[in-house]
């Protein structure tokens, strides 16, 4: 062993040791995040040490919250974690499976079986398992119109295993909406023109959608309109702004005189942009009452904001890089970089603009626009881990409703496919597998019944009885979730129980990748400064 | 008005800008004491340059740093996230779930303790609002009152973990951000890639940018943001993220750079390969921070026990006491951005020389050179004018915070901005701000080498020296900074306790002393990483960064020193 020999501190574990290690290091992880899961989970408040709460339900803030030592954990948290990242949800359910696979297989392990025997009937019991869930899973066609029901179905049984119901289905509502807006047909949705935006105020119920854009800042002068109706919006990246030029060009003046000369130049620059923006305004508003909104991606001085404000003119400055995207998309127009040739055709359009004033925080509403294809969802809250909570639902929600358009199929839920699957690879694939390889097949299927095993653990209910009740009942013939009210069977489809195709997908995919990594580890050797700690 | 925005990135960064604001906080409460010295209570020191005017839900009004401090989770000690001043008490207990009616298990971290000098501000803050209703009450012994004071400082002395724990500065709910770095080894954010890694895939950068769009939104006239960043490890490469967002947005905006490093980071290097490793990340980090920036002034000396002057006793070990030095040079240069500038027939008494940040980068960057990295000097404190003990100007008298410099430098162009404040006559009596103009002007007439160009500010204001200021002044050093040699009682050194202000003098170089510097990371960069079968080569892949970024790296490098010597650029590029 070369790195023995580089450095004979290094601590090495044998074969079965490490086996050992990565076994309990998987469990160890199942446990923490076991009672997050479904609808009748755990609540995690984390305090910190300064008193700071954050509140999760989901598995992949509370992962990434944890501060893990163990590499095999690591490496777990890891998938996990990218698991979210594509697919936007299992986190939980991923952990869960790669924690019950290495669970299952320490059973046969202890019993003398070789490591590499199971993963080889893991393989084959992916294969059959991702073959099943074709067979499996119902498809949603999402023409041009999408079912509606369907996409809610799915949001809601993500939102419900993060907030209380009655919340859940109301931003059920609002997810589903927020992403048809922003839908442009053949085209990939791109969920960053769902703005999410909150405030520190009144109630979570206040939650809505608003069709058109809030932006997270007022217009800077006094009198300018607070509020205002049939406004045409202009959306620009134009400095506003004196600047001094000198800064960047190695320029010079030899008196004050030359200098005087060189600002009044560059000021009148910065008037003539504004005033071709007044010219604008003029030639729009002249003989009817509509309004005139700017809104700017650079700065805008205070002698610019004047000569607007006298204009009757409306205008932010420093908006966010990505709202020039949405404005467009919400009220028509287009961003323009230039005040050269400006024409009516660069405009959007709202029926109300209006500011909102908390403390020190100005909102502006832009609403009323016709065919938008942005909006913004309104998160309010009395604090910010309860906003913040409720923002983790709302992203999960929107990701949920995407990945049901994409996937065109959905999968029932509640524990029904994992039941099936697992009652398929037992009665037909085990069978026409050659010898040991079966107990590997065996050992994956019994894994799967974690989903439905703890989804009743966490309703309080006898794990044993139902899974007896739910494959019974799957074995004469019907497809059967877990009620976890009753701990009796129910039909999915009836109650619109439904869980993303992908996501399914892909825990069944990486889960056992995982594993079998884990399970042929030949030894483990550490080294560096955090070796064992004397006890 | 010209604003100024502050960002601090990485822990000895919020250590000095710890120390730095509460300077601030310190001129700030000395203008409100009743029968204050009148040289802080007529300050012309705007300080809305670096503060902004705010107001919570409830309409209470609030003036808080114009800041973005950017840390890693778990680096504020005691201090929450959004602190206490934006709290609404009136709400319902936080603590109460409002979106689960399910189960609930809360998991608790051990609270961090707040330490006596915290606690005492806490307990203050109440204090004052029991105070005001009964003034008659038992007022506490001056001596009763001392023995308190000293109990605090002692406590910073010999236990500061958090740069939160000697800060009396209450911040905005969006100045703190943390950054979340999943399941990594803290003591392995060491190198330019673990930053890059740390941010990407995340949305973290976004929200950085969003916090610095809320304060520059505010801004009508900003002059310049004051970027203070600790580049020896992993975020040399968040700040030069941010860095290059601010590139992007605010094009104009002059951003000034200060880059720091503890005594500490130059400790380490055990192998070989770590030490390549460590002087990679020197170049790439140099390379990268100053080509988004328009003034770089690199400071952090190995030791500033020995580098640095008599009169200061810096125990380098605590990051307490060498961000003090750092933080009370880094507030000597921003006082010209603070100063009101006068009209044309204007000559105020108080202050000489204001300019913004875009003048003093154009002053230093601007001339026939264009070279941004300067050198940072500081005499803390300058002796008098009258130089009764022979300790020589204040130009003798100022030594560098910047590391691997030429010492004897005698640059005919170069180029200095010098900030005076406070300074003293004779003993412990002020100098007038036409004294000390034309004590420097003799200085430099005197003066063996001569800069080119030299700009002076004057202010009359000293470095007050607020509570939590570590005992860093030896003994010579008096009540307000002047130099006193015939003492001999007095402690080892001396404090907040002994000391009320001192003067100081600061001033930017630009000159040939820095090329050592520049040349070194060039050296460097070539060395282990451009040259055919570089040792460092495919570390800096696992960084990111392909052959042609490495190359363009050392040619942005070379074309730091090439200003120096227009000559050069013929030899320059054979390796």
């Amino acid at each position: 062993m070369s790195l023995r020999v580089l450095n004979p501190n290094a601590e090495v574990l044998n074969k079965s040791a490490a086996l050992h290690m990565n076994i309990n290091a998987a469990k160890g992880l199942q446990d923490v995040l076991r009672t997050n899961l479904g609808p009748k989970g755990t609540i995690k408040m984390l305090v910190g040490g300064a008193g700071d709460i954050k509140l999760t339900k989901d598995g992949n803030t509370l992962l990434k919250e944890m501060q893990i030592q163990n590499p095999t954990a690591i490496m777990i948290a890891r998938t996990a974690v990218a698991q979210d990242e594509t697919s936007g949800d299992g986190t939980t359910s991923t952990v869960l499976f790669i924690g019950e696979l290495m669970k299952q297989s320490e059973r046969y392990i202890d019993e003398g079986m070789h490591p590499r025997v199971l993963v080889d009937g893991f393989e084959i019991a992916k294969r059959a398992t991702l073959e099943f869930l074709e067979k499996f899973k119902t498809p949603a066609v999402m023409g041009d119109v999408p079912d509606k029901e369907i996409l809610k179905m799915v949001a809601r049984t993500t939102l419900r295993t993060k907030l209380y119901e009655a919340l859940a289905d109301q931003l059920t509502d609002i997810v589903v909406n927020a992403v048809l807006c922003i839908r442009k047909p053949d085209e990939p949705i791109d969920l960053f023109m769902v703005e999410i935006m909150h405030m520190r105020h009144k109630f979570d119920v206040d939650t809505r959608l608003v069709e058109g854009l809030v932006l997270d800042h007022g217009s800077r002068h006094p009198d300018m309109k607070r509020r205002a109706e049939n406004c045409y919006i202009l959306t620009c990246n134009v400095s506003l702004e004196y600047e001094k030029s000198e800064i960047n060009a190695g320029f010079f003046y030899s008196n004050a005189e030359q200098r005087e000369k060189m600002v009044a130049a560059e000021r009148r620059q910065v008037d003539e942009r504004v005033k071709k923006i007044i010219e604008l305004k003029n030639k729009v508003c002249s003989g009817n009452d509509n309004n005139f909104v700017i809104i700017n991606q650079k700065g805008i001085d205070p002698p610019s904001l004047d000569l607007l404000a006298r204009a009757g003119i409306i205008a932010l400055r420093r908006a966010k890089r990505r709202n020039m995207e949405r404005l467009v998309l919400a009220c028509g127009g287009e961003a323009v970089n230039s005040v050269d040739d400006l024409t009516k055709d660069c405009l959007g359009w709202a029926g109300l603009v209006y500011e909102h004033i908390l403390g020190e925080e100005k909102y502006t509403f832009v609403e009323n626009v016709k065919n938008p294809l942005s909006c913004t969802i309104l998160i309010k809250g009395p604090n910010d881990h309860t906003i913040a909570q409720i923002k983790d639902a709302v992203r999960d929600g929107l990701r949920s409703v995407k990945n049901t358009i994409e996937d065109e199929a959905v999968v029932l839920g509640a524990g029904a496919f994992e039941v099936a699957a697992r009652q398929h690879l037992v009665n037909n694939v085990k069978k026409t597998v050659q010898g040991r390889a079966q107990l590997g097949v065996e050992a994956f299927a019994d894994a799967l019944l974690v989903v439905p095993k703890t989804l009743a653990e966490n309703s309080g209910l006898d794990t044993q009885d139902v899974i007896i009740a739910l494959t019974g009942e799957h074995d004469r013939g019907n497809i059967v979730g877990l009620n976890h009210h009753t701990g009796e069977p129910i039909d999915p489809n009836m109650e619109g129980i439904f869980d993303n195709y992908s996501v399914k997908r892909q825990i069944i995919n990486s889960g056992p990748v995982i594993a079998s990594q884990l399970l042929l580890v030949d030894e483990v050797i550490r080294a560096g400064r955090n070796m064992r700690k004397p006890s | 008005m010209r604003e100024l925005v502050t960002i601090q990135v990485g822990t000895f960064a919020n250590y000095v800008g710890s120390h730095f604001w509460n300077f601030q906080d310190e001129l700030l409460g000395l203008t409100e004491v009743p029968d204050g010295d009148p040289i802080y209570k007529n300050s012309p020191l705007d300080m809305d340059v670096l503060y902004r005017a705010g107001e919570t839900q409830q309409g209470i009004p609030t003036y808080c740093p114009r800041l973005i401090s950017i840390n890693f989770q778990g680096s504020l000690g005691s201090l929450g996230l959004s602190g206490s001043l934006y709290e609404d008490i009136s709400l319902s207990d936080p603590t109460d779930i409002l979106t689960w009616t399910g189960n609930v298990s809360r998991c608790m971290a051990e609270p961090h303790k707040k330490n006596l000098f915290l606690q005492s501000l806490s307990a203050e803050e109440h204090e004052i609002l029991d105070v005001s209703e009964d003034d008659s009450g038992e007022v506490m012994s001056s001596s009763q009152r001392q023995v308190q004071d000293k109990g605090r400082i002692e406590c910073l002395e010999t236990d500061v973990k958090f740069w939160t724990d000697f800060s009396k500065v209450q911040y905005h709910p969006r100045s703190l951000y943390e950054l979340h770095s999943s399941w990594m080894d803290i003591q392995k954010f060491d190198d330019y890639g673990i930053g890059k890694d740390v941010l990407s895939g995340s949305l973290q950068l976004e929200e950085m940018n969003e916090r610095l769009r809320f304060f520059i939104e505010e801004c009508d006239h900003i002059q310049g943001i004051q970027f203070v960043v600790d580049d020896s490890g992993g975020f040399s490469s968040v700040a030069a993220e941010v860095l290059e967002n601010i590139e992007d947005e605010y094009t104009n905006t002059p951003v000034l750079l200060y880059a720091v490093r503890d005594p500490g980071a130059y400790t380490y290097a055990t192998n070989q390969k770590s030490s390549i490793g460590r002087s990679l990340h020197d170049a790439v980090s140099f390379s990268r921070l100053s080509s988004f920036c328009n003034l770089m002034i690199p400071v952090g000396l190995p030791s500033l026990r020995s580098g640095l002057s008599p009169l200061l006793h810096v125990d380098d070990k605590k990051l307490f006491h060498s961000s003090a030095v750092y933080a009370a040079s880094i507030h000597s240069i921003s006082i010209p951005f603070r100063m009101e500038i006068p009209g044309p027939a204007a000559n105020s008494t108080c202050t000489s020389g204001a300019m913004d940040v875009g003048e003093i980068v154009h002053t230093l960057a601007g001339q026939s050179r264009q070279n941004l990295v300067t050198v940072l000097d500081v005499a803390m404190p300058p002796p008098s004018l009258t130089d009764e003990h022979n300790q020589g100007s204040i130009l003798r008298n100022l030594h560098p915070l910047t590391p691997e410099i030429r010492k004897d430098d005698d640059d005919l162009l170069a180029v200095e901005s010098l900030v005076v404040h406070g300074a003293l006559y004779s003993g412990d009596h002020r100098a007038t701000v036409s004294q000390v103009k034309d004590s420097v002007r003799v200085a430099y007439q005197t003066a063996p080498a001569k800069p080119m160009f030299s700009r002076l500010s004057v202010a009359l204001c000293p470095l007050p020296i607020p509570l939590p200021f570590p005992s860093i002044f030896g003994r010579n050093v008096g009540r307000h900074g002047e130099l006193v040699f015939n003492s001999v009682q007095g402690a080892r050194s001396r404090g907040s306790l002994e000391i009320e202000s001192i003067p100081m003098a600061a001033r930017l170089r630009s000159s040939t002393a820095i090329m050592p510097f520049v040349e070194k990371r060039l050296g460097d960069l070539r060395k282990h990483g451009i040259a055919r079968g570089a040792p460092g080569a495919e570390l800096l892949r696992t960084w990111g960064f392909g052959r042609d970024e490495v190359q363009d790296m050392g040619e942005h490098l070379s074309k730091l020193l090439m200003g120096f010597d227009p000559h050069s650029q013929t030899t320059s590029d054979s390796d």
